[in-house]
């Protein structure tokens, strides 16, 4: 049996097979209809019943049974996560584990196009080392959140030869911007 | 003796919907055939490594220990694991992966329980080992022994999950 234990080793596996096997467009289309679509329905559902309130509730759920290290702050029109301590990527580096080339690209794998149908947009950065933030807005809001992320100034956050992934706006995981070794910014 | 560990001592059963999706991805997309073949390379890959290289090392009492502490870390699992002489069997009488789903209305691949025979053998056959299961859909018992052990697997004695109206 595989199970859910060590879930976050034989998934990040299982993207450097379908990648190998069938290419990138097929592992998009995995975190889109398998994970976005079938997996995490629930979270589709509770975010396209409910919107913000709806993401407060997925992610207060699921982010505290995986074990995550975060704060969020929802506000009328935003949901903001600072994760300090990412669960799953924080599995991954703990154990050495690095099938495939881009764990962190999953999430927006999956989070881009749940948002996308619930009428919402993503800004959001990553820094590979099991800390990011989020901030989701409706997509008719044309600004980004204009406040810096707790996250963005800890000294770990961009230090040597960390390599940064940026989002603003998007849906999608190739809708991003690549930065090695940037100074802390805010979410502007 | 686990591979990988984790900060928490159990695993967010969540994660099994994200297992059960990934199959059903596989194998509407792709083909059972597909399926079987990600099952089997997942056993044989070097995420297994570590867990074959302590069956080859340490036989039957790795086996068991590592089905022992697999189960202990899974929620709501109900399982004994059995050294016989020269094998070790495993009766489930809750798989914690159909519990949950179950739980949760989830619609279940209906080939789900034959990755437990895929994965598994695969990854006992690098130890010089192999399985049989029978059962399935919620309880099942899975022998293992060295190799030449047991008769082929019979797949048909593993059982379909069928949709619950």
């Amino acid at each position: 049996m595989i199970g859910c234990y060590d879930f976050c080793g034989h998934y990040e596996w299982t993207f450097a097979w379908i990648d190998k096997n069938f290419g990138r467009e097929a592992l998009q289309d995995y975190w889109r209809d398998a994970i976005a679509g079938d997996s995490q329905m629930h979270a589709a559902m509770a975010i396209q019943a409910k919107g913000i309130i709806g993401m407060e509730e997925y992610w207060g759920h699921t982010l505290a049974e995986e074990g995550a290290g975060f704060t969020s702050v929802r506000t009328n029109d935003s949901f903001r996560i600072d994760m300090h301590d990412c669960p799953s990527k924080g599995f991954l580096i703990d154990n050495k584990l690095e099938n495939h080339c881009d764990y962190c690209d999953h999430c927006m794998g999956w989070i881009g196009p749940t948002m996308e149908k619930a009428g919402f947009v993503v800004d959001h950065e990553h820094n590979h080392r099991g800390t990011c933030w989020w901030a989701f807005r409706p997509s008719e809001s044309l600004t980004p959140s204009e406040e810096s992320f707790e996250i963005t100034h800890d000294p770990t956050w961009a230090s040597e030869g960390t390599v940064i992934d940026r989002y603003k706006g998007a849906t999608h995981p190739d809708q991003k911007t690549t930065d090695p070794s940037l100074p802390p910014t805010s979410s502007t | 003796m686990l591979p990988y560990l984790d900060k928490k001592p159990k695993g967010a059963p969540d994660f099994y919907f994200a297992i059960n999706a990934t199959f059903r991805f596989i194998q509407e997309r792709f083909g059972m055939q597909q399926l079987i073949r990600y099952w089997g390379d997942l056993g044989r890959s070097d995420y297994f490594k570590p867990v074959a290289d302590d069956w080859t090392k340490r036989g039957g009492t790795a086996v068991a220990e590592y089905w022992r502490d697999f189960f202990a870390a899974e929620p709501d699992a109900k399982v004994e694991v059995i050294s016989t002489g020269s094998g070790v069997e495993v009766q489930v009488s809750q798989c914690p992966a159909i519990h949950h789903m179950r739980k949760h209305s989830r619609e279940i691949v209906p080939e789900f329980c034959q990755h437990c025979y895929y994965v598994s053998q695969s990854l006992a056959e690098c130890a010089g080992w192999e399985v049989r299961i029978e059962g399935g859909a919620g309880a099942c018992s899975q022998f293992f022994g060295p190799k030449g052990s047991f008769a082929p697997q019979d797949i048909s004695n593993i059982k379909r999950i069928e949709k619950r109206l």
